[in-house]
């Protein structure tokens, strides 16, 4: 039932459990308490060194998630598998452009972005024009860049970073803090500047909460659909770049472990997977609390078999806190 | 004693107070009005004792023993069969399959009674043989029903719990009038066996034909009940609207408004497409014409194809004297076209999105606009809603915190911005309360008398009546009859709708 | 029946599609099977086709585990590595014991289990906590690797050959894994026919109508998950046969594979709709094609692209040609 009339008898929660439940909220909160326990668990890690260096990790991520987020919040089981692969593909390009060039940088942005926004593209026109459901559509495609990764990987080398993307990605820029995390807040910025003040991030919310009523309200949907896999490749293509800036040169997938991580900082950040509601901020959020996650267990001292169960289960824990599903007994 | 009894029951969707005391009390073999404007509890009373809602507080009494309602299960275990507004069917599953799907009939070793099922199914379905229409058969997926057809299926869903108590949350909206008919002497024949039936409906002249007593509930809470023998119409909606003045729209004359001579806004020549054929008239700057007709006899359908929802198949659509097809709704607005839908959820309102956003659209698309400043943004919205009075906190809450009728006026006020043409309106008062409705036509008349040229599609006869200049009756897809003048009264209305083809 | 079964007469194609959903795709891998046998005649040979079905029978089997949890709108993503888990706890079972016909036995008595635990702990985290389907048996796979891990940290202990040479044998010259078909598709003919496959189908058309029609939907849809883990397990065995070792990561491929041979199958991942025979043709297609890809003369490098691209077409066609058949 939706009609229900407002009385101002009703019992009002308390502002400051509102507050608490916010996502992004909890996101601070918990990743404040992952840095204590990490500081416990492992002296240091909470230095400022230690967080440098998860926030460019974080950044790696956040910047895939930030299309992944788009996506999501169009709606229709918006979803982007295809991450993956195009960040893998994106690496093995940039690196093989720029083969250790400074000069090479430019020209291999442009490239791997297009390729990027390529693949979106086709994304894009097999969920709205065929009809595909996006977790079909875009599986598919994670299939096809799996099988090109291997072509282009048994065809070329594997590239190597320009020292300039290096620095850019590891070193510090400015005010002690290296450019990729003024990527991230540049992208930050921009990404809630369009999410709130303008009409394209208006539609994108208006086409994930109610996809009819956009359509009937004059909102180009299939448009604005293939933009948003677009936009994901190109994120996830600037994830590729500066990833192979990070590791020196690419490797076998490294695009792999991005695929449902990035997801999973979107959740974190309080964007439901059925779209239409959340916001960058908490996904920003997401990744950080994932990175740190992550960080912690990689400097607690027990196995792999360990390590993967109690990654399992906190990200179980994790979700507890986030929007859970509606009850069926209202 | 009375066989079903609520006191004081409760409930809160987080700060909205759904329901705030209901109380109702059923006899053993009487159909029970329950009625109250949208948005009053009805639906939310009814589903607390379906199980399908919790209740924060209250107690509900079966043959005088207070019981426990745990959920939907424990409902039917209780004797309470329901048939929900929504409906509550699986869309590819069979009329057979949703009829039994409560309690699938099954044999020892624990698979489904094909025999069995097959056989209950069809005692139900066979009740409605005459009225259930073509294409309806016990196998046939609930997906490829007409939205009449499905609401018979759930109707027969509720029959089949063969429960003692039986809640009905508007179950005549689609039907047309002998399948209400053919309703209505199924239920006088469960009063003969003695069950207690709930009913709910709009529609007073039903509510007068089968209750035997009426409930009203106002703002969540059970006004008063009469015997429907002892009350009229009048009385019923005086309850329903408490101390708010009598209603202008139920009273008022009709229009007079001269079309002669006034220029063409929108004009239709032979126009066919999928659910019409034929359809040619003529709207004037200023005019309001009205379609009329049973529900569903192509009156929607012309309408979204003008709009470019649907497609046309043949004929042409002259707008402001130039031809005018649609490609799709984007297409219709940027040339002056403008529709409301009476299916707000589906194709009005964006949920859970402030209701700014839900003001702007047409108005980033006629304007192109690519930022959105809130504050200039503002300065447009208000006025429009303050047209329709619509009551809301700010401009930044979400469009679900405000009443069915509060909806409906944010999503027509998207048009007031950079006002069309043409406004095409396809039942757009559907499950709304009295006030909202009152406001709305207040609105639109103005609109009218400013130049707009209107098309006002209305499932309740008195809607047109009040307030078409002419009203076109459709039947079967086509238009039957044009009532002008004098001519527009309930009688030939009715007439013409039930006329053969 | 009365009067008014008697219905007009849809279109006959769309009848029958609506009625036997996975005919597109019973097409589509005719046509493989067909191009197939055109480019190496011995492949569509009674041992070709052994062979197709002895290494495919793992795929088939997660893609009928998956169909249950998808037939309510649910999805798992933990097949993959409930798979593996299973796996590596039947092979180190039957190594501790000693590899004899009692140890396989129990074993897999133990292996059932095993899934039916994992899907149980999916459905509780899914329908019970009401967590998102995706993410959280996306964070349980990592869990049951983890766990899958701790049972066998490293690949390669060999299963008894007691239960391999079974698994590839003959019984009176006819093929175990075809005594397994023929089981498999009893028992998927019974449970298509039980209350729970009609439930769970109606919740996956509208959970909420489902509930306020009475049914226990959260039971039904951990029921959903029981039966995907146990077939899941099944499918272990079919991997434990086929490769005769145990290995803690071997199922994590199969995870995308099994829910593109449930697409492919024609059913519906938003639930409502669909079909488990569906979902092992569409297994077989992606065997099919990878075969294909081989048979044709793919070079190596390419096979992989090739494979990939066919699979998204017969995604697409498949998708496609049932719209366009139900439309």
């Amino acid at each position: 039932m939706t009609a229900t009339t407002q009385t101002p008898s009703a019992p009002t929660p308390s502002p400051v459990l509102t507050f608490l439940k916010r996502p992004l909220v909890v996101a601070l909160i918990l990743i404040a308490a992952l840095l204590l326990l990490g500081e416990a668990l492992s002296p240091g890690f909470a230095s400022g060194q230690q967080i440098l260096r998860l926030l460019i990790v974080a950044a790696l991520l956040g910047i895939v998630a930030a299309g992944q987020n788009l996506v999501i919040l169009g709606g229709r089981e918006g979803i982007d598998l295809s991450v993956g692969g195009v960040i893998s593909l994106s690496a093995i390009i940039a690196g093989n452009v720029m083969n250790g060039a400074d000069s090479a940088i430019l020209p291999a942005v442009i490239v791997c972005m297009a390729a990027g926004a390529l693949i979106g593209l086709f994304n894009g026109l097999g969920v709205t024009l065929l009809r595909i459901p996006p977790l079909v559509m875009t599986l598919g495609m994670l299939g096809v860049l799996q099988g090109l990764l291997v072509v282009v990987r048994n065809g070329i080398p594997s590239g190597l970073a320009a020292p300039g993307l290096s620095r850019f990605v590891t070193q510090p820029l400015l005010l002690g803090l290296p450019g990729i995390i003024w990527l991230w807040v540049a992208i930050g910025l921009l990404m809630a500047f369009m999410l709130t003040r303008t009409v394209y991030g208006h539609r994108i919310y208006a086409i994930g909460s109610n996809e009819q009523a956009a359509h009937m309200a004059g909102v180009p949907v299939r448009r604005m659909r293939v933009s948003l896999f677009m936009l994901s490749g190109v994120f996830a293509s600037i994830t590729g770049i500066c990833l192979i800036g990070y590791s020196g040169s690419s490797f076998a997938n490294v695009g792999e472990q991005y695929m449902l991580a990035s997801i999973i900082a979107v959740v974190f950040g309080g964007t439901p997977l059925s779209g239409g509601k959340g916001g960058y901020t908490g996904t920003m959020a997401g990744a950080v609390l994932l990175v740190i996650l992550q960080g912690i267990l990689t400097t607690v001292h027990i196995d792999e078999s360990g390590r993967q169960m109690v990654f399992g289960a906190t990200l179980l824990l994790l979700m507890l806190f986030y929007g859970r599903g509606r009850a069926m007994r209202g | 004693m009375s066989k079903i009894e609520l006191r004081g029951v409760s409930k809160a969707y987080g700060a909205t107070l759904a329901l705030r005391r209901g109380d109702l009390s059923i006899d053993a073999g009487e159909v029970h009005v329950l009625i109250g404007s949208n948005g009053s509890g009805k639906s939310t009373l009814c589903k607390v004792l379906a199980g399908s809602v919790r209740p924060d507080g209250g107690e509900i009494l079966i043959d005088g023993k207070p019981v426990t309602i745990t959920g939907p299960r424990s409902a039917r275990d209780h004797g309470i069969g329901i048939f929900y507004q929504e409906l509550s069917l699986a869309g590819h599953r069979t009329v057979a399959e949703n009829i039994c799907l409560p309690d699938l009939p099954a044999t020892a070793a624990g698979f489904v009674d094909r025999a069995a099922l097959e056989t209950r199914a069809a005692r139900y379905i066979a009740l409605f043989d005459t009225v259930s229409g073509d294409g309806f058969s016990a196998d046939t997926t609930v997906e490829n029903l007409r939205a009449d057809q499905r609401q018979l299926v759930e109707i027969m869903k509720a029959l089949a719990t063969e429960a003692p108590v039986l809640i009905f949350d508007e179950p005549t909206s689609a039907l047309d009038r002998a399948q209400v008919d053919r309703f209505f002497e199924i239920l006088r024949d469960l009063k003969k066996q003695g069950r207690s039936i709930i009913f709910i409906s709009h529609r007073m002249d039903e509510i007068f034909a089968i209750g035997d007593r009426v409930t009203v509930i106002r703002d969540g809470e059970t006004v008063g009940t009469e015997k429907i023998s002892d009350t009229n119409p009048a009385a019923v909606i005086r309850m329903m609207v408490g101390g708010q003045d009598e209603l202008a729209a139920a009273s008022s004359a009709p229009p007079a408004v001269a079309a002669s001579g006034r220029p063409i806004a929108l004009a239709l020549n032979g126009l066919s497409g999928k659910n019409f054929a034929n359809v040619s008239f003529e709207v004037a700057k200023g005019e309001i014409l009205g379609f009329g007709g049973l529900h569903g006899q192509g009156q929607s359908a012309v309408l979204r194809a003008i709009f470019g929802v649907n497609p046309v198949a043949s004929g042409e659509i002259m707008l402001n004297g130039t031809p005018f097809q649609a490609r799709n709704p984007r297409d219709a607005i940027r040339r002056g076209c403008a529709y409301v839908s009476g299916d707000r959820g589906r194709d009005g309102v964006i949920s859970g999105r402030p209701i700014l956003e839900n003001v702007t659209p047409i108005h980033y698309l006629r304007q192109k606009l690519k930022l959105a400043s809130p504050s200039a943004l503002a300065e447009r919205v208000k006025p429009a809603l303050e047209a329709l009075h619509t009551k809301f906190g700010g401009l930044s809450h979400p469009i679900n915190s405000l009443s069915g009728g509060n909806q409906q006026k944010i999503v027509i006020a998207r048009w007031l911005i950079d006002r069309p043409d043409v406004l095409l309106l396809d039942d757009p008062t559907k499950g709304i309360d009295l006030s909202a409705k009152a406001d709305l036509f207040s609105l639109i008349r103005k609109l009218a008398a400013e130049g707009m040229g209107i098309v006002l599609y209305s499932s309740e006869d008195a809607e047109l009546l009040n307030n078409a200049d002419r009203i076109l009756v459709f039947n079967g897809g086509q238009v039957r009859r044009e009532l002008t003048g004098a001519d527009r009264t309930r009688y030939n209305l009715y007439q013409a709708a039930y006329e053969a083809a | 029946m009365t009067a008014a079964t008697i219905s007009p007469k849809p279109g006959g194609l769309k009848r029958l599609v609506e009625r036997y959903p996975f005919l597109p795709a019973l097409l589509i891998a005719l046509v493989l099977l067909a191009l197939n046998g055109f480019y190496q005649p011995r492949s569509v040979s009674f041992i070709g086709l052994t062979g197709l079905v002895k290494t495919y029978l793992a795929l088939m089997l997660l893609a009928v585990a998956q169909t249950y949890v998808v037939y309510a709108g649910d999805i798992d993503l933990s097949v993959g590595a409930i798979v593996s888990l299973v796996n590596v706890v039947i092979v180190v079972m039957m190594e501790k014991m000693g590899g004899s016909g009692f140890s396989v036995v129990a074993a897999l008595c133990v292996g059932l289990l095993t899934g039916l635990a994992c899907g149980i702990v999916n459905g509780m985290v899914v329908a019970a906590l009401r967590l998102q389907a995706i993410v959280a048996t996306f964070a349980t796979s990592i869990f049951f690797t983890g766990l899958a891990l701790y049972v066998m940290p490293v690949a390669g202990t060999p299963a008894p050959a007691a239960f391999w040479r079974t698994y590839g044998g003959r019984f009176f010259e006819i093929p175990f894994v075809f005594y397994a078909a023929v089981v498999l598709a009893l028992v998927l003919y019974l449970l298509a026919r039980t209350r729970l496959s009609t439930q769970l189908l109606a919740v996956g058309d509208d959970a909420q109508a489902a509930f306020q029609s009475g049914l226990p939907v959260t039971a039904i849809r951990i029921k959903g998950y029981a039966l995907c883990g146990v077939f899941a397990a099944l499918a272990a065995f079919c991997i434990t046969g086929d490769t005769a070792s145990g290995d803690p990561l071997v199922g994590g491929k199969m995870t995308l594979f099994s829910v593109a041979a449930v697409v492919l199958g024609g059913s519906a991942l938003s639930g409502g709709f669909g079909t488990v025979v569906g979902s092992i043709i569409g297994a077989l297609i992606i065997g099919l094609i990878n075969s294909l890809v081989f048979f044709v003369g793919t070079p190596s490098e390419w096979q992989n692209l090739v494979q990939g691209l066919a699979i998204l077409v017969a995604l697409m066609a498949g998708v496609l040609v049932g719209r366009r058949a139900r439309a």
